[in-house]
């Protein structure tokens, strides 16, 4: 009979609902993992998940919940076959993610007792995963951590039970929690060696497709990143030298190849030699680490002329970074730049590239181009007359110039005269080939926002440029933007300034840009975007840019890797111990009972009596005590009874005592009975 | 009570799905190269092992003070009150304490303020007749994340006694030979009837105190019912023919029940003790103790 009673009252346990406020706590955790899946899953999974989340909140206080296997089942397999229907597959990041959120859906609604209630926050710090597979965003990693955060709340407010005596109890904990647990995480992302298992999940990266410039500069491809905010990259000065006055030019890639109107760098970079690399002098040359957005490709920049590149880079012909892997993550890097053209020569095949041309040329634009030679053979004097050319006969500088084709040079340079920075430098260029100058274009960015908190400039995607360069004998290769003379407001502002400046005549292209440029201008929100921009970069640099092989470099300028992982892992392991005894010290401290010190001194002269054989039982007074033992020990009795008697004095005294507890102290030290 | 010296420290159910979430996050941060996700790995670890400091300390100045339990019938439930004290200076949370031997019945006590105390009665199985050591006492906790469960052991030297389990003839025995007492026979009908007063016996049930008398002054007496003047009754473990040494205990224990319920004096005699006949609450218990204990003395006398 009671055997049966027992289990019936497991099974009433099992059978409890959960409590409703680490639900709640639960539930608002669940709530911050959803971010990074809008957007980034078919739409109808966060969905279902909000509307999962709503239902258990809906049936819980009425006791209803999945019950029904059956049930279960079939909403399982209609899910799986949804997701199969949205993605043509279930392999993959985003149908494995849309899965595993769609199980956690059903689970909150079939969940029921204290084990699943630990089992769903555990799925959840999987969603927390999920989610940083799905972007790494900084809003996303914000998003988490306070999802992974109110995580251990709901644990913590689980685990205290119904007791209601602080309301904010969970959250104190796990402030303290995160706050102790910080010196082991910093420990642990520095030093515990990232051991690359070597296989490799197929993933595809969704930044891939998202950012970055063309490698083939086609008419209107640059015009259509104008309206992106998203960061290219971010560049920091460590020397505090940030090159002459004057708008910044990063660069990104060199396009040799000309088709008129269109122009394509080449399909693989070609590194420069070492050994024809000229280095300048010291205080020419600029200092700066980049922090740069994955892009999928693989173009890095630098300001204008990078020479030097510490790692995982070439330099390719045409002075511009190359990374030997596609970037699919944020990546940190640092870079020399020379302030000054470096090549003094120009080789013949550099020449033969730089002077190449497509056949189908119109005549008319051979004829401006000869006429541009016609006074002065000089190259400077060409390049003045081109740059004349553009100033003088009506070239408009505009962001919907309609469309080009790549054989519309003669259309643009004769009758529409609108473009933008891409066409300004696609024809110059050409024009300088006709005339026999070398002469390639540059894509980069031009400007960036500097961040005062930071202390960086920030390079949006929007600050995408295009320009051109020339070879002029003496000089080397000569930085020309013909759109600074058809725009120059355009090269001296960054581009938002420059798009706020010309909004009052009428070229704004949206409306919703154009609110974002009046609100831009309000201080406290610059400032709080600020703010933001500057924690992103810290994310980015401090965490997204420590991969295993900043790591290396760390661990090696520490002298902790010629030993092996092991042992590192070892030395890790000892640290973090040693945190947690301190940790155990402390709060040991903090909470142990205050001992009374006569108390203690009195315990201590009865462990000393206890140790010859004469314990004190719980129960007994200390004067009964002390004729016990005085019996049993005749030598001590006077030691004995002496001090019983100043502990009692010192006890129980009404009124100051007569004897000072210093007294005390050396009595009971001095008190040693051997038989 | 003192515990044993260290606190011993042991993973809990969800610890191993812990190891499954971290090494999910870790196959992905390495296969990724991914510092977001070791980022979130060495986070969940950390809050991980800190947390394990915090569980261990749950229990630290928490001490444990049992009462005696209440002799309680074989087949029923013993209750066996215990106080935790939390000595500390701060409230400990998630404390549950458990008898090493009562079936995995825990007892929760959700947060004990600091320098106070709660109360948890730890209900088990009585199963056998007898006197039994309690066993010992395991406080654990698992607050707050529960990856980790801290477990102090209190050995108790405590015992709590477990009477024969009442069962057989409900009729008390006539044995009108054995009668110690030869009184006056009044008749024999049930014990509702007035029948006199004698002198109270300290120990008895004030129940039936003649509290009028008590107010006019004159000494406590016990007012006495038709069924008492029967005469006592002897209640003799040799005289029962059953074989069955645990029969014979079942059914005295079931007489002497009986026999205190309607406060007719009774005395036990078994092979190697007698009880002299009397009624009362402390002889009543001094009875079934007698009979609880029975093997024992017996064995001690072999």
């Amino acid at each position: 009979m009671s055997k049966s009673r027992i289990t019936k009252r497991t099974q009433q346990w099992r059978d409890t609902a959960i409590p409703r406020r680490p639900l709640l706590w639960l539930a608002a955790a669940l709530l911050f993992t959803l971010p990074p899946m809008f957007g980034m899953l078919a739409s109808w999974v966060p969905f279902l998940f909000l509307f999962a989340l709503a239902m258990k909140f809906w049936m819980e206080p009425r006791g209803y919940r999945l019950r029904s296997f059956v049930l279960k089942l079939i909403l399982a397999g209609v899910t799986v076959g949804a997701i199969f229907l949205s993605y043509d597959t279930l392999k993959g990041v985003e149908p494995g993610v849309s899965l595993l959120a769609v199980l956690v859906a059903l689970k909150i609604l079939e969940a029921h007792t204290a084990r699943e209630f630990q089992v769903m926050v555990m799925m959840a710090w999987v969603l927390c995963l999920c989610g940083f597979l799905l972007s790494q965003d900084f809003a996303i990693a914000f998003c988490l951590f306070v999802a992974f955060a109110l995580l251990i709340a709901a644990l913590v407010q689980f685990h205290r039970g119904s007791s209601e005596d602080v309301f904010w109890l969970p959250l104190t904990t796990t402030f303290k929690l995160l706050a102790q647990a910080a010196p082991v995480v910093v420990l642990l992302f520095l030093l515990f060696p990232r051991i690359n298992t070597g296989f490799w999940l197929p993933v595809g990266d969704p930044h891939a497709a998202r950012s970055g410039y063309p490698d083939r500069l086609s008419p209107g491809r640059i015009a259509a990143l104008t309206d992106s905010t998203n960061i290219a990259f971010r560049a920091e000065f460590p020397d505090h030298r940030t090159g002459p006055p004057g708008p910044m030019y990063w660069r990104g890639l060199v396009m040799w190849h000309c088709e008129g109107m269109e122009w394509r760098a080449p399909y693989g970079a070609m590194p420069i030699s070492d050994s024809s690399r000229p280095h300048p002098e010291s205080d020419k040359t600029i200092r700066q680490r980049i922090t740069i957005a994955p892009h999928g490709a693989r173009w890095m920049f630098a300001l204008d002329r990078p020479f030097e590149v510490t790692s995982r880079a070439i330099l390719a012909r045409g002075n511009y970074l190359y990374s030997v892997q596609p970037i699919r993550k944020a990546r940190s890097y640092e870079v020399f730049s020379s302030i000054e053209p470096m090549e003094k020569e120009l080789d013949p095949y550099e020449r033969r590239q730089a002077l190449q041309l497509p056949a189908s040329i119109s005549p008319a634009v051979r004829e401006l181009a000869a006429s541009l030679a016609a006074h002065d053979s000089q190259p400077r004097a060409i390049v003045n007359s081109a740059l004349q050319f553009f100033r003088t006969h009506g070239f408009r500088y505009s962001l919907s110039p309609g469309e080009y084709s790549k054989n519309d040079l003669e259309e643009f340079l004769f009758h529409r005269r609108t473009g933008f920075c891409e066409h300004y430098a696609a024809s110059f260029a050409t024009l300088m080939r006709l005339a026999r100058i070398p002469a390639r274009v540059v894509v980069g960015y031009l400007g960036g926002e500097y961040n005062d908190l930071g202390g960086f400039f920030l390079v949006r995607q929007a600050d995408t440029h295009a320009w051109c360069e020339v070879w002029i004998p003496g000089n080397g290769w000569t930085r020309i933007d013909p759109t600074s003379v058809v725009a120059p407001g355009r090269v001296s502002q960054d581009f938002s300034s420059f798009l706020a400046s010309r909004g009052a005549s009428g070229e704004m292209a949206t409306g919703r840009s154009a609110f974002l440029t009046r609100l831009a201008r309000l201080g406290l929100v610059n400032q709080i975007r600020s703010a933001w921009e500057a924690f992103n970069y810290q994310w980015d640099t401090r965490v997204l840019g420590f991969d295993a092989d900043v790591q290396d470099v760390l661990l090696t300028s520490l002298g902790l890797t010629n030993r092996g992982p092991i042992l590192l892992i070892m030395q890790v392991l000892i640290v973090i111990a040693a945190v947690l005894v301190i940790y155990v010290g402390w709060m040991q401290l903090r909470t142990r009972p205050r001992t009374d010190r006569i108390q203690a001194l009195y315990e201590r002269f009865c462990q000393k009596l206890a140790r010859i054989g004469v314990g004190r039982d719980p129960w007994e007074g200390p004067s009964d005590f002390a004729t016990r033992a005085a019996q049993s020990l005749p030598n001590e009795s006077k030691d004995i009874r002496q001090v019983t008697e100043t502990y009692i004095a010192l006890r129980y005294a009404p009124g100051p005592a007569a004897v000072n507890l210093r007294e005390f102290a050396k009595k009971v030290t001095a008190f040693s009975a051997n038989r | 009570m003192k515990a044993g010296k260290f606190p011993l420290l042991y993973p809990t159910g969800s610890f191993v799905a812990l190891l499954f979430v971290l090494g999910a996050m870790w196959y992905a941060a390495s296969s990724q190269n991914s510092p977001a996700v070791y980022l979130l790995l060495f986070g969940l670890t950390a809050v991980f092992l800190v947390s394990i400091p915090h569980t261990l300390l749950n229990l630290a100045d928490v001490t444990i003070a049992p009462e005696s339990a209440k002799p309680a019938f074989a087949g029923e439930e013993v209750s066996l009150p215990v106080e935790i004290m939390n000595c500390s200076r701060t409230t400990r949370r998630g404390i549950e304490l458990v008898l090493s031997r009562s079936c995995g019945e825990r007892k929760r006590v959700d947060y004990i303020p600091a320098g106070k105390a709660a109360r948890v009665t730890l209900r088990f199985p009585a199963a056998k007749r007898g006197e039994h050591r309690v066993g010992t006492f395991r406080l654990t906790s698992i607050y707050p994340l529960g990856f980790v469960r801290v477990l102090k052991k209190f050995a108790s030297s405590q015992t709590y006694l477990v009477y024969p389990k009442p069962s057989g003839d409900p009729r008390l025995p006539v044995h009108r030979a054995h009668l110690l007492h030869s009184r006056p026979q009044t008749d024999l009908g049930e014990g509702d009837d007035f029948a006199g007063v004698r002198a109270y016996v300290p120990g008895e049930s004030q129940r039936h105190i003649d509290w009028r008398a008590v107010a006019r002054g004159q000494p406590l007496m016990t007012k006495q019912f038709a069924a008492e003047a029967e005469g006592s009754v002897k209640l003799d473990f040799s005289a029962l023919h059953f074989q069955d040494v645990e029969e014979r205990l079942s059914q005295l224990a079931l007489w002497v029940i009986e026999a205190e319920r309607v406060r007719r004096p009774y005395g036990l005699c078994l092979p190697s003790r007698a009880i002299a006949p009397a009624v009362g609450e402390a002889h009543f218990h001094r009875c079934l103790r007698e009979l609880s204990l029975f093997q024992e003395v017996e064995r001690a006398r072999a």
